[in-house]
This record gives C-alpha cells, sequence and structure tokens, in this order.
C-alpha cells in the first residue's frame, strides 16, 4: 500500500502539464568573500556580539584554559560535559578540571544513551570544539559525530566553544562545501549557532535561554 | 485541524473590538517592516536576492516529481526511512502506530503549519499518545486551546496574565508571575523533563534538499534541536514542496527566510540532518522517519496557475504587511494559515465552497505579492479562486449580465452629466445612511451579495464639493 501511495502521488505530479523553469537570474557574489583575516575575525565578533555571544581571544592552549578558568569561577561551575573532538584534544580537560575542582565527564564516561543525555541535562556547561566559524554572521559551524555529541551544545544552560582561528571562513557555503565534499557520507547532523538560544513569544519580550544554553562563549585560538 | 473558516466576518468583527490584539498588530507593520529593511540591507542588491529567490521557488514548483524521487533516493540511500502519505489522517496514523510500537506514552513537537494542517496533536491525543509542542508560542496555544495568531509569534497577542493562569494550571509553574522571562523559564523547565526522557519527537522540515538528501530545521528556541538529539526516535513531518536542489540554494533561501520572517540575518540554529545517527554516535536517533504528506497537493498541481501556491517558504512576512491581517490578526482564517498564506492556501486545501470569505476577503492591493520571497502572485490566485466561485453562484449567468449591463449604462449617463450626477448623489446619500449601524453600512437592499463579505463607512452628510465650498468659498 505505501508503495502504491507513492507512485499515484509521483504520477500525478509528473503527468500534470508542466513547462520547464526560466532560467534562473544572475546572483552578486557575497560580499564577504572579499575580507582579510583581521577583517574577518572582526566581523565574527561584531555579528556574535550582537546576538549576546561572547568572544574570546587565546594564542595558545595554555589561554585558553585560562579563559576556561575564570568562566568556571565566573559562573561556579563544577560539573561539566566536554566532547573529545580534535580542537579540544591538545588542553587535556580532565586534567585541568582536576586542578580546578570541576569534575569533567565526556561520553566515553557513559555506558549508553540515558546515563548520558542524563547527565548532559544535569551538567552547568557543555564544552565543545567547533568546525568553522564564519564570518559571516557571526555562526558557528559544528559536524556531530562520536567525538561530538549533539546534546553537549544544546542541554546545558552555558556552551564554550573552542575554535582554532584557521577554521575561519567568510560565508555558509565555504563551510557547507567542506562539510558535504563527500556526498555518500555526509555527517548524520550538521548545525549552524548564532548565539544563545532565543525566543520572544510572549509580548514580544525578547529574552536568551528558552530550551537551550542561555550563554555561548566562543574561544578563538590562535 | 478543526476548521472554522464559515466564522470569518464574526470572528473578525470580534477581533477589532480586541484592545490586545489591536495594539499588537498596529505595530506590527512599521516594526517588521524596519526589521526586514535592516536584514535585507546585509545583501549586496538585495532586489537580485529576492529575484533569485523567487527562481529557486520557482524551480522548485516546475521540478517537484523529479526533485522528490532524488530526494527520496539520497535520503534512503543514508539510512533514513521515507513514508509518503495521501491523507492527512493517514499521516495521523502512522506517527501515532510509531509512538506506540516505541512504547511512547507522550512526544515532543516543534512547531510545525504542516502538523497544525493535519490535525496530529489532538490525533495523537485521542490515541493515547500525549502530544507536548516545545515552541513557546505554541506551548501557550496548546494549553489555552486556542488557533495560533501569527504563524512566527503564535501566542504573541496574549496577556501575560492568562499564560500565568494556563501556566499555574497546567505547566507546573510554583510562583504567581506575569514576567515574560520567568514564564519562559517556566515553560523551559516543564519541557526540559520531557525532554530528558523521551521516546519519540516530531519536527516539521523547513528545507528538504534533493541532491543530498539532507533535511532542514530553522529556529531560535533549541527545541527542535533538543527534538532531534535527545530521543532514540524521531520523525520528521514535510509537504512534497519543502524540497529544494540543492546545498546552495538552500543556504541562500535561509538567508532570505529569516530576514522576511523576523528580520534576522540567521536564526540561532539551523540544523541539517543527513539520515540517522551513524552507530558509534551516543546520541541523535537511531530512526530517523521522514513522513512527506500529499494532503491534496498534487490535485493542487494540476492547475498551472494554483500550483504556484506551492512555492510558498512559510516565512510569514505576506501576513505583516497585509492591510487586512493587520487589523483583524490570524483568528478568523480559521485553519492552519493566516493572512494572505492563508487566504491562498486554505481554499486550495479545504475547497473554494468553506472559504468564500477568505478569498474575497481582500483589495488585491498587492502588497503580499510585493513582499513575497517566493514569488507568489496571491492576487492572481484570489481572483481566479472568485472566477471559479462566481461561474458556480446563483441564477442564470445572462440574467445576471443584462442588469449588470443596464445598471452600468444608467450610471454612465448619470456620470456624464454633472448636475443629474450631484443631484442624484444629494438624493441618495440620506438613503445609504437609513441602514448605517455603529458608522457602517452592513447591508443594502439588493446588494446583499457585495455586502456579504464588506462594510461601507457611513456617508457623512456633507459631499467633498459641499465641505470645500464651504471651507474655502467659491
Amino acid at each position: 500500500m505505501a508503495s502504491d501511495t507513492r507512485g499515484r502521488i509521483l504520477d500525478a505530479l509528473r503527468t500534470a502539464t508542466r513547462r520547464p523553469p526560466a532560467p534562473r537570474p544572475v546572483l552578486p557574489e557575497p560580499p564577504e568573500l572579499t575580507l582579510d583575516r583581521p577583517q574577518m575575525i572582526a566581523r565574527f565578533e561584531g555579528e556574535l556580539s550582537a546576538q549576546t555571544g561572547v568572544v574570546l581571544r587565546a594564542a595558545d592552549e595554555g589561554e585558553v584554559l585560562r579563559h576556561l578558568t575564570a568562566t568556571a569561577h565566573a559562573e561556579n561551575l563544577a560539573t561539566v560535559m566536554a566532547s573529545t573532538d580534535s580542537a579540544l584534544a591538545p588542553l587535556d580537560l580532565k586534567a585541568w578540571g582536576q586542578a580546578n575542582a570541576v569534575r569533567v565527564h565526556t561520553a566515553a564516561d557513559f555506558a549508553d544513551r540515558e546515563t548520558f543525555r542524563a547527565a548532559c541535562f544535569g551538567a552547568q556547561a557543555g564544552i565543545t570544539g567547533a568546525d568553522f566559524a564564519i564570518a559571516e554572521t557571526g555562526t558557528l559551524g559544528i559536524i556531530f559525530h562520536t567525538d561530538q555529541p549533539r546534546l553537549i551544545s544544546i542541554a546545558p544552560p552555558v556552551h564554550i566553544a573552542v575554535v582554532p582561528i584557521e577554521r575561519l571562513v567568510a560565508t555558509y557555503e565555504q563551510a557547507i562545501d567542506q562539510v558535504f565534499r563527500d556526498k555518500s557520507s555526509p555527517p548524520s547532523q550538521f548545525c549552524f549557532i548564532t548565539g544563545p538560544s532565543a525566543s520572544a513569544d510572549i509580548q514580544a519580550t525578547a529574552f536568551k535561554g528558552m530550551h537551550g544554553p542561555r550563554k555561548l562563549i566562543v574561544i578563538l585560538v590562535g | 485541524m478543526r476548521q472554522r473558516t464559515e466564522r470569518f466576518t464574526t470572528i473578525a468583527r470580534r477581533e477589532l473590538q480586541n484592545g490586545l490584539s489591536q495594539t499588537f498588530l498596529s505595530l506590527l507593520p512599521p516594526g517588521f517592516r524596519a526589521l526586514r529593511a535592516m536584514g535585507m540591507s546585509s545583501f549586496p542588491d538585495p532586489d537580485a536576492a529576492v529575484e533569485y529567490a523567487r527562481a529557486i521557488r520557482a524551480s522548485v514548483v516546475a521540478r517537484l516529481p523529479e526533485l522528490l524521487e532524488e530526494f527520496e533516493r539520497r535520503a534512503l540511500a543514508l539510512g533514513a526511512k521515507v513514508i509518503w502519505t495521501r491523507t492527512a489522517l493517514q499521516a495521523n496514523e502512522i506517527i501515532l502506530d510509531l509512538a506506540r510500537e516505541r512504547g511512547a506514552t507522550y512526544i515532543t513537537k516543534s512547531k510545525s503549519m504542516l502538523s497544525e494542517e493535519t490535525g496530529l496533536g489532538e490525533h495523537l491525543r485521542k490515541g493515547g499518545v500525549e502530544p507536548f509542542e516545545t515552541d513557546l508560542g505554541e506551548f501557550i496555544t496548546q494549553l489555552l486551546g486556542r488557533p495560533p495568531f501569527h504563524i512566527v509569534g503564535p501566542a504573541i497577542n496574549v496577556p501575560p496574565e492568562e499564560i500565568r493562569d494556563a501556566f499555574l494550571a497546567g505547566a507546573g509553574l510554583k510562583e504567581s508571575t506575569t514576567d515574560p522571562v520567568r514564564l519562559g523559564l517556566a515553560a523551559r523547565l516543564f519541557l526540559r523533563d520531557k525532554f530528558k526522557h523521551l521516546k519519540m519527537g516530531v519536527v516539521g522540515v523547513n528545507m528538504a534538499v534533493a541532491s543530498t538528501g539532507t533535511i532542514i530545521n530553522v529556529e531560535n528556541e533549541g527545541n527542535i534541536r533538543m527534538i532531534k538529539s535527545s530521543p532514540p526516535t524521531v520523525v520528521a513531518l514535510m509537504s512534497p514542496e519543502k524540497v529544494v536542489p540543492s546545498l546552495s540554494d538552500a543556504m541562500h533561501l535561509l538567508r532570505i527566510l529569516s530576514r522576511n520572517c523576523t528580520g534576522q540575518k540567521i536564526t540561532s540554529y539551523v540544523s541539517l540532518d543527513s539520515g540517522p545517527k551513524r552507530d558509534s554516535e551516543i546520541d541523535g536517533p537511531a530512526e530517523l522517519f521522514i513522513v512527506i504528506v500529499d494532503n491534496g497537493r498534487s490535485e493542487i498541481y494540476q492547475d498551472p496557475l494554483w500550483r504556484e501556491a506551492l512555492r510558498c517558504i512559510r516565512c510569514g512576512a505576506c501576513l505583516n504587511t497585509c492591510p487586512v491581517y493587520t487589523k483583524i490578526g490570524g483568528y478568523p482564517y480559521g485553519f492552519a494559515y493566516s493572512g494572505p498564506m492563508g487566504q491562498v492556501l486554505n481554499p486550495l486545501l479545504l475547497g473554494l465552497a468553506d472559504t468564500r470569505d477568505l478569498y474575497q476577503a481582500c483589495t488585491l492591493c498587492g502588497a503580499c505579492r510585493e513582499v513575497c520571497p517566493a514569488g507568489i502572485d496571491h492576487p492572481a490566485l484570489l481572483l481566479s479562486y472568485r472566477a471559479r466561485a462566481a461561474s458556480d453562484w446563483h441564477g442564470p449567468q445572462a440574467a445576471r449580465v443584462l442588469l449588470r449591463r443596464s445598471l452600468a449604462t444608467l450610471l454612465a449617463f448619470a456620470m456624464t452629466h454633472p448636475r443629474l450626477w450631484n443631484l442624484g448623489i444629494k438624493l441618495t446619500r440620506p438613503l445609504f445612511n437609513l441602514a448605517a449601524r455603529d458608522g457602517y453600512i452592513h447591508t443594502l437592499p439588493g446588494a446583499q451579495g457585495w455586502f456579504a463579505c464588506r462594510d461601507l463607512p457611513a456617508v457623512p452628510e456633507k459631499t467633498f464639493r459641499e465641505r470645500w465650498r464651504q471651507d474655502h468659498g467659491q
């Protein structure tokens, strides 16, 4: 029955009288393509700050850890969930946690989805890498995979993302082209993140922290 | 969704008296225009950007079956399950079965106009699976049992006192408050518990990319990301016209959609799913069902003009600029879609017979067509519904044509003889006002048809020429 339904819908569409679409008009190139790196960084910072995202700069891993320590104090972090993707690998977050009285969990600490997601909903912050920082709109691009679980950047009330500066690109397309380069095995999910979770559904009063993080902190490294 | 399109005039009259709706609606056109203009100004050529978006949507409608097949082939290769349904009921039953088979006592939903159209929530509840709306506005309208007031802000006109009472009764609000932020926080806490233990979630789809089999969701709140991350089973509900040819088209439409929806350059979250999670991943859905709901669209597609309505990307820009919507709000339209998009879509989905007021309640000013980033010619569609309906109405055509012609001849004669015209209007003005109530003429003998969906303001005592003579002398 199911395939019959499919056939009937597609047949009805196919047999309708149709005309080919008119050729596409010319679309001007995005002006972001002409930005140099300092301009891209400025644009990224400006756009993300406008969405209340906090952008921090770090020269090296040591400075990243000092930012994390300051954030842990400011936000009173006792339990965080961290991903294990390549941007975080050089940081040894478990050791950082031990030195700063912060319990740092990773997905490997949990046997299954149930215990992992309970821990994500219980964590005070999620620390992840990001695959792209997109200048156009101050947007992070994150590819989700085994070392980058989805819940870490959406369930805890604070999201801290560490992005090596060479991952800065100008436009969405530059990120998308890389993510979908191998058409046969794209990531199960890719996500653009531009600021914390938000709503303005009651009386048009805007606020952050609707279902996801109320705070987004991005540390650009290098 | 229960349809109340036949009560258009009654509800519109009531809403015109509703102070809160009126306050919000009066702020909408200038506010939206400013936000949209600011968003669009980031394009080097905003007009070219809109034209390109319109061309993308035109190619979607023109190549719909081919794009759907390509999307399905890619999605299947990625491990998604694609289910085709002809009717709303079929889609609802399939989703209810999926929930039952997985032992889900409840599901969470994202805002999906298609699910409003199919009445999914009601079907699930009757079937013993509790549906929780998770978009804040939809969560409120669900608790209050109301239709959406606006596609982007379904409960934006609801007074916080009403929300407080609804939350105290049904959303675990502990302390009485009318602060929007604290009310939002209460909804967050209530729904977090649902996300945390979720077995199955249902989301809509903003775009389905043919060349990759990817589904794209656009949101600010994070409820969709929660639904696509936490439970082992996710159902994505889409109508056929959500398909777009390529990722680069999707990226352009993304820029256009958010700017025309809320004026944002991009929403907080845009998530692109290509199949279910891979085996080694600890979260994300192990099963991804994509349910394609036709619900009459393949029939609409048979008419080359009517199929153009399928270009719609549900941004809501037409609502915000429509002089009718911005007076009466979303309730009178009586179905999932309101404003010009509702006037265009509801008659096609529900039939012309039950939706007459919807395609009559339009001055054909064209503000919707001008703003529409999908390139829909709303006035042309509404005129074609009127023409189709007119041919089905009333008595013999010939008699009506004769009557119209004689009236026109009479009027033409009067209009070309100024003294006769002036005398005529002097004499008829008081007669018109005999029928006036509350400053409006609601009907006149012999013209009930014309007045069925229109009122005239009462005629002033003096004509313009008389007032001019009085104020400025001769």
